[in-house]
């Protein structure tokens, strides 16, 4: 038995070691939320493909790659392509990249006056 | 090595797994099944070594769970690749999974030190208390595995 519980606080320690950084990352990893920005402009160019759809916008000189959700949650909020289209004006609120510079993750977006959770 | 990346996600399962409405949904739901199933097959071969389970020679036991756990990483090499094909020249570049694929090195390294040297000195012993070359194999076992699987889910956060 006792080396039973051994064995149980050997995988509790193991699961604590991964779970750590986890808990750390409040699941949207990589994206500093506590600076939100907004990116208003026209798509330049749209990939709406797993893992994630991206699209592009010019702002302040830059090109930023915008990330979506998923091409799955984003039919299942009625954000189908044709809403994320190249020509389309876009307002996407979200966060920038921690690591990747004009990268942002969009917690949502606002395409002709209709707004979409991307979360 | 680049270009291989680059080709890998331009083939047509690179192209498939980006564009088809099913097949990434299909491949991280494989994933997560071929890792429950994984590692429950590891973990109770490494409870057997740290001494538990002891009523069960340990020779039978391995040769019973160690055909589950092969199955199941046949469905984590398929499924993952195919995650993988989706972003392979990105993948290839991040921290965490350079360092998955280390501690996947280091878990089997660790089953074939097992199979050449440790199991050669237990035989099909049910004595209750393993010898200490067992108990460090499912130590090793056990922390190389369950990291895997962590740094595999922390991919997606770096």
């Amino acid at each position: 038995m006792a080396v039973m519980t051994r064995f149980a606080l050997a995988a509790v320690a193991a699961a604590l070691i991964g779970a750590a950084p986890v808990l750390a990352h409040h699941g949207w990893g990589s994206y500093d939320a506590s600076r939100p920005l907004t990116i208003t402009g026209p798509i330049k160019h749209t990939t709406y493909q797993y893992p994630h759809v991206h699209v592009m916008i010019d702002h302040d000189g830059n090109t930023w790659e915008i990330t979506l959700a998923p091409p799955s949650r984003m039919e299942a909020r009625r954000a189908v392509l044709a809403v994320v289209k190249e020509g389309n004006v876009m307002a996407a609120y979200g966060y920038a990249s921690t690591s990747r510079p004009h990268e942002m993750r969009a917690e949502r977006i606002t395409v002709d006056g209709k707004t979409y959770e991307m979360r | 090595m680049e270009g291989l990346f680059l080709a890998l996600e331009h083939s047509g399962l690179g192209a498939a797994m980006r564009e088809s409405s099913f097949l990434y949904p299909l491949a991280n739901v494989l994933h997560i099944l071929g890792l429950a199933g994984f590692a429950g097959a590891i973990a109770i071969m490494d409870a057997r070594l740290l001494g538990a389970l002891a009523q069960m020679s340990l020779g039978p036991l391995v040769a019973r769970w160690r055909k589950v756990a092969m199955i199941a990483f046949a469905v984590q090499v398929v499924s993952g690749f195919m995650l993988f094909s989706a972003e392979a020249s990105a993948i290839v570049e991040n921290p965490v999974f350079r360092l998955k694929v280390l501690l996947i090195a280091i878990g089997l390294a660790n089953v074939a030190v097992f199979e050449l040297v440790t199991k050669q000195g237990l035989g099909d012993s049910v004595d209750g208390s393993p010898a200490l070359a067992a108990k460090v194999s499912g130590t090793v076992s056990l922390l190389a595995w369950f990291a895997v699987a962590a740094a595999g889910r922390l991919i997606a956060y770096f």
